[in-house]
């Protein structure tokens, strides 16, 4: 069988990076996207692997060029609110444009995130539509792509095969396939989303109370990685709340839902009352150890984004932080994201760690880039004019930390 | 939360403080006048809320530009009881007929944490208000009451445990143990006293409904320093300050143990790098 012609329509994160994924498995892929151009997009390989396979991947802002593919995937990522709402108007427009280019043999995949019972409002009578489930982590979407642990398909009628040339991608990466009604498959993104929330509340809860009791959550979480019930790739890292959208919008979704149809979400709202709460857990340290005692505090903030390796500031801790620092003097650095992109009145951009230290009263990681870990405790101590240092995620060794004179706070384990 | 319609503080045209002579209104005003701030000190013996005739004589009183602090209240040292509670209410009422007559700038209602339950170890403003007794749900009334009052800029503040040396409710906490470890050279707890209470200074409390007055808040806020003591360990700090042994003693339980802690990260947001007095300052 000739190998099936890929097509992407939305070339934004989740699109960009599933073409050149596709491209990179071997198969000829047309990118789609109405602007000609693709969005910046900071992902591990990404770029390598874009430019390796530039042979087999053509970007057009042509829509009929479209008719070429035997497979569709409409792939752009869906706009949410401060509330977590999808605004679903760009992909309903993009839609219909790739329902009105495609051939009428051609398979059309809609790949975004969206709420249970869209794609059955989508279907039409003699077209191939399909919802796959897309799982991309920031930070790792090129080794998600490349590597799924299995393909969860919604189909109109999952007792019926699934059409050959669509097949025969997914078979190509090596995973179980999963077919399941329409519903069913929507639901499914939004249960693994709901698993990886709880796993991560129940982390922040009990981080929260080892910090207080005299506990140490990383010595707790490996015993419960042992636990089969629970497993080793459980999220189990405390972090400062939920972030970065998508798991907010499936959030949001089954809380709507839920208060529609009449179901019990009273643990939803419990884990983004949570989030709330922990988001702001350096804040409330920064207040209780710095700002209600210093006059004039200096603060230096590592990280921007809302998590390595990633562009992203959507709902940033980082961000949501400095909002309320702006009475404050502060010295930014992310590798990534610039100091602009915090809007704050008294903030000045550093080039590198160490510069962001110059003169501080308090370092504050608020971004866990690898990078940070390299960052020599003793020369930032000696660059500071204060000692004290918020590093949430444990990038830095609290060892060093505190023989390099830090009074040296993370999140799981008391001061 | 709560949203600060100037983000410069600004002055208050005037600030109309009923129930300047309790508690929380004495450091007020005290406060107020100490700012410079143009006020006017009303009481119950200029206007009794209580009476008919009082949203008529309050009205007289008050300019379109004021900012009106409400803290009239028959606190539960005055009485537990409906009639208490039906007074209560109806001293709100007469403020809301008066502010319909003549609108405020800005409306600061005091509150209590008595709004909420003790289901909730920590409570923050979006902890749900469920009171438990009719002090709580007067206030809790009291708030809907203010709400219903369209178009007029409302804070609600609701503090928790408010100690200083001019408290005269003498409930259970510090101002009690102060004066009984004066008098007698005793404080008395209940059990071991081992409940966790957030305790906050009057002085903090007028300091920050003046910050508030001047930012021109708006929403709910509760008054609360984010540090939880135990009802022993303020007898201990207590006990220090004598030259004399303080004994701590203990007397039965009435009720069950509860605790309440407070988070304050809303309190941190609208007023940066602010400073609570501690127990141990605030009780010189």
């Amino acid at each position: 069988m000739t190998p099936p012609v890929l097509g992407f329509a939305g070339l934004t994160h989740l699109g960009l990076v599933s073409a050149v994924c596709a491209a990179e498995k071997g198969f000829e892929v047309i990118g789609f996207d109405a602007s000609g151009n693709t969005q910046p997009v900071s992902e591990p390989d990404l770029d390598r692997l874009r430019t390796k396979n530039a042979k087999r991947l053509r970007l057009t802002a042509r829509t009929q060029d479209l008719s070429a593919c035997d497979v569709i995937y409409v792939a752009p990522d869906v706009p949410t609110d401060d509330a977590g709402r999808s605004d679903l108007a760009p992909i309903d427009a993009l839609l219909e444009q790739v329902f009105a280019a495609a051939r009428p043999d051609a398979v059309i995949v809609v790949l975004s995130q969206v709420p249970p019972g869209f794609t059955r409002r989508k279907q039409r009578p003699g077209r191939l539509l399909y919802y796959q489930v897309e799982t991309l982590i920031f930070g790792r979407a090129v080794e998600r792509a490349l590597q799924p642990e299995r393909y969860i398909v919604g189909c109109a009628d999952p007792a019926q095969p699934l059409p050959p040339g669509y097949r025969a991608f997914l078979e190509a990466h090596g995973c179980p396939i999963l077919p399941m009604r329409y519903e069913s498959a929507e639901l499914a993104k939004i249960s693994i989303n709901m698993f990886l929330v709880s796993s991560v509340s129940t982390a922040n809860t009990l981080a929260e109370l080892c910090e207080r009791i005299g506990a140490d959550w990383s010595e707790i979480s490996p015993a419960l990685k042992l636990d089969r019930r629970i497993g080793p790739h459980a999220y189990l890292a405390p972090g400062l709340g939920i972030a970065g959208g998508n798991l907010e919008r499936d959030l949001a979704t089954v809380c709507r839902f839920a208060d529609e149809l009449g179901t019990d979400a009273g643990v939803v709202r419990a884990w983004l009352a949570n989030s709330r709460h922990r988001r702001d857990w350096a804040l409330r340290t920064l207040h209780r150890e710095l700002l209600s005692r210093h006059g004039e505090p200096v603060i230096a903030v590592l990280g921007l984004a809302y998590k390595q390796d990633t562009h992203s500031t959507k709902n940033s801790p980082s961000l949501a932080l400095l909002a309320h620092l702006h009475d404050f003097e502060l010295r930014v650095y992310d590798p990534v994201v610039t100091a602009a992109a915090s809007a704050h009145p008294r903030s000045h951009g550093a080039r590198s760690a160490l510069e962001a230290c110059e003169g501080a009263d308090a370092l504050v990681v608020m971004t866990p880039w690898k990078q940070f870990a390299a960052l020599d405790p003793a020369e930032a101590a000696r660059r500071m004019r204060g000692r004290l240092l918020l590093d949430p995620y444990g990038v830095l060794d609290a060892v060093r930390c505190r023989d390099a004179g830090f009074t040296y706070y993370t999140l799981g384990v008391g001061a | 939360m709560i949203v600060h319609a100037h983000r410069e503080p600004r002055e208050p045209v005037r600030v109309v403080v009923l129930g300047a002579r309790g508690f929380i209104g004495s450091a007020l005003m005290t406060r107020l006048v100490g700012a410079h701030l143009r006020c006017l000190a009303v009481s119950s013996t200029e206007v009794d809320l209580t009476l008919p005739e009082a949203p008529e004589r309050l009205a007289r009183l008050l300019n379109p530009g004021d900012a009106v602090v409400m803290l009239s209240a028959l606190t539960p040292d005055k009485g537990r009881d409906l009639a208490t509670v039906m007074n209560n209410l109806a001293m709100m009422r007469h403020l809301c007929a008066a502010l319909e007559k003549k609108p405020c700038a800005h409306l600061v209602y005091f509150s209590s944490d008595a709004v909420y339950s003790f289901a909730s170890g920590l409570v923050n403003e979006e902890t749900p208000a469920c009171p438990q007794d009719l002090y709580g749900a007067m206030h809790h009334t009291r708030e809907l009451m203010a709400k219903s009052l369209a178009g007029t800029p409302l804070l609600i503040l609701r503090p928790t445990l408010v100690y200083g040396e001019k408290d005269t409710h003498n409930a259970y906490g510090p101002n009690r143990f102060r004066r009984a470890a004066e008098k007698d050279g005793r404080i008395q707890l209940f059990g071991g006293g081992e409940e966790m209470r957030d305790h906050i200074h009057v002085d903090d409390v007028a300091e920050l409904a003046l910050r508030c007055l001047r930012h021109r808040s708006t929403g709910t806020l509760n008054l609360a320093t984010g540090r939880s003591t135990s009802f022993h360990d303020v007898a201990r700090i207590l006990a220090k300050r004598f030259s004399r042994p303080v004994e701590i003693a203990s007397a039965p339980r009435a009720s069950p143990i509860t605790h309440r802690h407070y988070d304050v990260t809303n309190l941190i947001k609208a007023f940066p790098g602010y400073r609570f007095r501690s127990l141990e300052d605030g009780n010189g």
